[in-house]
């Protein structure tokens, strides 16, 4: 068990690793959905190994979730936005470097939870939190609202495998909750990102500073 | 509709004066409703110092409301708002915990706030508003902060618990606390240099209301000084009496100088507010410093010659609102430099105005000489005080109290003399119409209860002893003597006075030279003839005496003070500089508390924020940085 678990919130990492390097809009979605099919794979291997029926079931409605509608809706928002938003020629060599760091952050901040805890999934906790600090970083570094949106869900991506992982999820209405949460949020930014292309013809991060107050 | 609120108003004030003067006599009564509020829930009860002040509120509150049928139709929402404020000054001296005196007072803030805000369409009314709610909530963040420390170091949020708790307290928690609390009520009160508020919230509001938070809203802050610094505390160091007493000099000293060299008619009254709080405060301050020397009788006679120069002030300053309201609703402007003359078209308001004004400037026999008297008879007697350096404090409050009791009296001469008296100034003057009958009504009850109480100190002091018997210390004496029906007998036998005696004198005085000429067998046919003009063969309202001429000698005076910048604006004759067109004379004070306290204090906020817009740069990815950076410092610092 130990080792799948680590194997599959390895590959999530790398995943999101590969969503900073990446420039492309349409690639960044289809590196998302991979990611969301990896940890759906993480909730339903736990839940099989560790003889949690309910994890099963999560992790189904979470690949329904955020590998079919989310995209779906993410692509909507997407139309007529240029497939390469991102400053050309600018490397993502140093978002590298620090989500890199991030990882590092990520293990020194959990050692005390490993400390504590006699999981077998114990090994891929730092890992799932270092996708959560990515996802952040993503949000952070997003020069537009896409990004703010894709980094945001990377980021409640890594809350959910932080979960699986540390308490082998959170109580059936809690994760209900949050899936309706997400849903719920994204529908939101559909909405703002639309209107706010539609009064000011753009959506780069540049051009929200004009409303500051 | 309005009418009918008002109605309701002071139904509602009569009913408190009721319960408030039951409570003064010894009722006590206890209201809990737990479930209400959360932390201790409502909870209501009457004690005397309360009960004195619940009476307060109903005090100015039946005659004010009786105005306010007359005054102005009204909107629905501004009697809402005057319910409200009654009903939450009502609450106030009876909250027994901290939630509930909290909710009860900001009510009342917020009420007022409204109810300043009636005639918003003007720009210095909502600037007035605004600097009114700033300050207000300062107080407010002040009481609370105290009241949740008090809470926590007694473990208690009841007010009954506290008196238990805190003389075990530390002495720099107590004196932690009473500063807190004192400054949150000072600023309510509009001690000065906490008043800013005050002469520009008081002359927005309509009159009835200039009244009611004149007459008792800032007395409030009065009531929670006393209730803070006598009650919760239970007495403290040398200090709190010495800053309460040297806060009310100069509060009574700086009003009075500010009144008069104001010529807005309801500014005027409003810095003698801060005047009269003043003289308040000197008295309670004395009170409480007997109490520390241990001097019981003498505690007992401040802190009552305090309270009844509240119940006085009431009277009176609710009276010259009321007053200025009848003038400025008849002509329209609070400018005196425009009145003049209103005595002979509004014979009624001049006459009450005449007795309020003679009341705060201390004359006797009315009510106002009564307290003043009192007040500087608890001074006087400092000398069984064993402190040379409280002794200085004793006697800087006896010069103060003397130097402002005779700038009222010239301050009020001026009020009067320029308002009511010579030529009308402007046309609307000339046009003036005498107030409605209702309006006359509940200035006539102020007139009777000046004149009450200004005769009645034999009845009044000894249940103003009473209140004021439990906040006096361990050695005062429960049933102080203090005299017969006719005499009031200060304890320590120092002095005593009879207004009734003097009044008869006064009167006797007047009608002797009547009845001497009758028997002397003088002419008594009228004979009716110009007043005398100087030689002049025309008499018109611009040679009247103006108030800037007035209180110009007492800008020379007291020049340091004001600090008065002169503008002389002389239009000559094109032809030859022989000719003066136009002559345009201004002499505007500048405002020691607003160059040197707030300016600076408000520039340094204002840099400090500038610097602080820094990191407000608009950018959504710093904003998001901000979340990832504090996330991961907590998660590290955890």
């Amino acid at each position: 068990m130990t080792s799948t678990t680590n194997l599959l919130a390895f590959v999530g990492l790398v995943v999101a690793l590969l969503l900073v390097w990446r420039q492309s809009w349409p690639g960044r979605l289809r590196l998302f959905a991979a990611q969301s099919v990896v940890l759906a794979l993480l909730a339903t291997v736990v839940g099989v190994l560790a003889a949690r029926p309910g994890l099963v079931v999560v992790g189904a409605v979470f690949a329904l979730v955020k590998v079919w509608i989310i995209p779906r809706v993410l692509r909507r928002i997407a139309a007529g936005a240029p497939v390469r938003p991102v400053a050309p020629g600018k490397s993502s060599g140093i978002a590298l470097l620090v989500a890199g760091a991030l990882v590092v952050a990520a293990y020194v901040v959990m050692l005390p939870v490993q400390a504590a805890t006699r999981l077998p999934t114990q090994g891929a906790i730092p890992l799932a939190f270092a996708m959560a600090l990515i996802g952040l970083y993503v949000c952070v570094t997003g020069r537009d609202a896409l990004g703010h949106i894709l980094g945001f869900l990377v980021f409640e991506n890594g809350v959910f495998g932080l979960a699986i992982l540390a308490t082998y999820g959170l109580p059936g209405i809690v994760e209900a909750g949050v899936f309706l949460d997400v849903l719920v949020i994204v529908f939101i930014m559909e909405v703002v990102v639309v209107q706010v292309r539609r009064e000011h013809a753009s959506i780069a991060e540049e051009r929200l500073r004009e409303l500051r107050g | 509709m309005a009418r009918l609120g008002y109605a309701l108003a002071a139904l509602v004030g009569l009913a408190a004066t009721a319960l408030g003067v039951a409570g003064m006599l010894g009722r006590a009564g206890t209201l809990a409703v737990p479930w209400l509020v959360p932390l201790g829930g409502l909870e209501l009860t009457l004690d005397p110092l309360g009960g004195f002040f619940l009476a307060l509120v109903g005090f100015v509150a039946v005659p004010a409301s009786v105005y306010a049928i007359g005054y102005a139709a009204g909107s629905t929402r501004g009697v809402l708002a005057y319910l409200v404020f009654i009903v939450s000054m009502c609450a106030v001296p009876l909250a027994a915990n901290v939630m509930t005196f909290a909710i009860a007072w900001e009510l009342m803030s917020l009420a007022s706030y409204f109810l300043v805000l009636q005639e918003r369409e003007r720009r210095e009314t909502a600037d007035a508003a605004w600097v009114y709610a700033v300050m207000t909530h300062a107080g407010l963040a002040c009481l609370l902060a105290g009241m949740l420390l008090l809470a926590a170091w007694t473990g208690s949020v009841r007010f009954a618990d506290w008196r238990a708790a805190a003389p075990a307290l530390s002495a720099g928690a107590r004196d932690l606390a009473f500063l807190l609390l004192a400054v949150g009520f000072a600023g309510k009160a509009g001690v000065i240099p906490l008043h800013v508020w005050l002469p520009l919230a008081h002359p927005a509001a309509p009159s009835h209301v200039s009244a009611l938070m004149s007459g008792v809203m800032i007395k409030l802050g009065v009531y929670g000084l006393v209730r803070a610094g006598t009650d919760w505390l239970g007495g403290g160091p040398a200090w709190w009496g010495t800053a309460v007493l040297l806060a009310g000099v100069v509060s009574a000293v700086v009003g009075v100088l500010y009144a008069l060299v104001e010529h807005d008619l309801k500014r005027l009254l409003a810095f003698h507010s801060i005047e009269n709080v003043g003289i308040i405060l000197i008295g309670v301050g004395a009170g409480m410093l007997y109490r520390h020397a241990g001097l019981g009788e003498l505690a007992l006679l401040g802190l009552a010659a305090g309270l009844y120069h509240t119940v006085n002030h009431a009277a009176f300053k609710g009276l010259l609102f009321l007053g200025a309201g009848a003038v400025v609703h008849a002509t329209g402007t609070r400018d005196m430099e425009r009145l003049g003359g209103l005595v002979k078209r509004m014979p009624w308001t001049a006459a009450c105005f005449l007795v309020g004004a003679a009341a705060i400037a201390a004359l006797p026999p009315l009510n106002g000489f009564v307290s003043e008297w009192l007040t500087f008879v608890a001074l006087l007697q400092n000398t069984r005080v064993a402190a040379p350096a409280l002794n200085l404090v004793f006697a800087l409050g006896i010069a103060g109290l003397a130097l402002t009791s005779g700038l009222a009296m010239a301050c009020f001469v001026k009020a009067y003399g320029i308002t009511f008296l010579a030529l009308p100034r402007s046309e609307a003057a000339g046009r003036a119409r005498e107030a409605g009958a209702a309006m006359r009504a509940g200035m006539l009850l102020l007139v009777a209860a000046c004149v009450a109480l200004g005769l009645g100190p034999t009845v009044v002091l000894p249940r103003l002893a009473a209140v004021a018997a439990p906040l006096a210390g361990p050695g005062a004496p429960a049933r102080p003597g203090l005299g017969d029906w006719l005499t009031v007998q200060v304890p320590g036998d120092f002095a005593s006075l009879s207004t009734l005696a003097i009044a008869a004198a006064l009167a006797l005085g007047l009608a002797a030279p009547l009845v001497a000429l009758r028997l002397a067998g003088a002419s008594r046919r009228r004979r009716l003839y110009e007043t005398w003009g100087c030689g002049r063969m025309l008499q018109t309202a611009r040679m009247a005496y103006t108030a800037t001429a007035f209180a110009n000698p007492f800008k020379r005076v007291f020049d340091f003070f004001y600090r008065p910048v002169k503008r002389l604006d002389i239009e000559f004759h094109p032809a030859s500089r022989l000719f003066v067109e136009r002559i345009e004379y201004a002499n505007p004070t500048r405002s020691i508390f607003e160059d040197w306290l707030y300016r600076p204090v408000l520039d340094a906020l204002h840099a400090a924020a500038r610097h602080a817009r820094a990191i407000q740069s608009g950018s959504a990815n710093l904003y998001l940085a901000y979340i990832l950076v504090a996330l991961l410092v907590l998660l590290v610092l955890a």
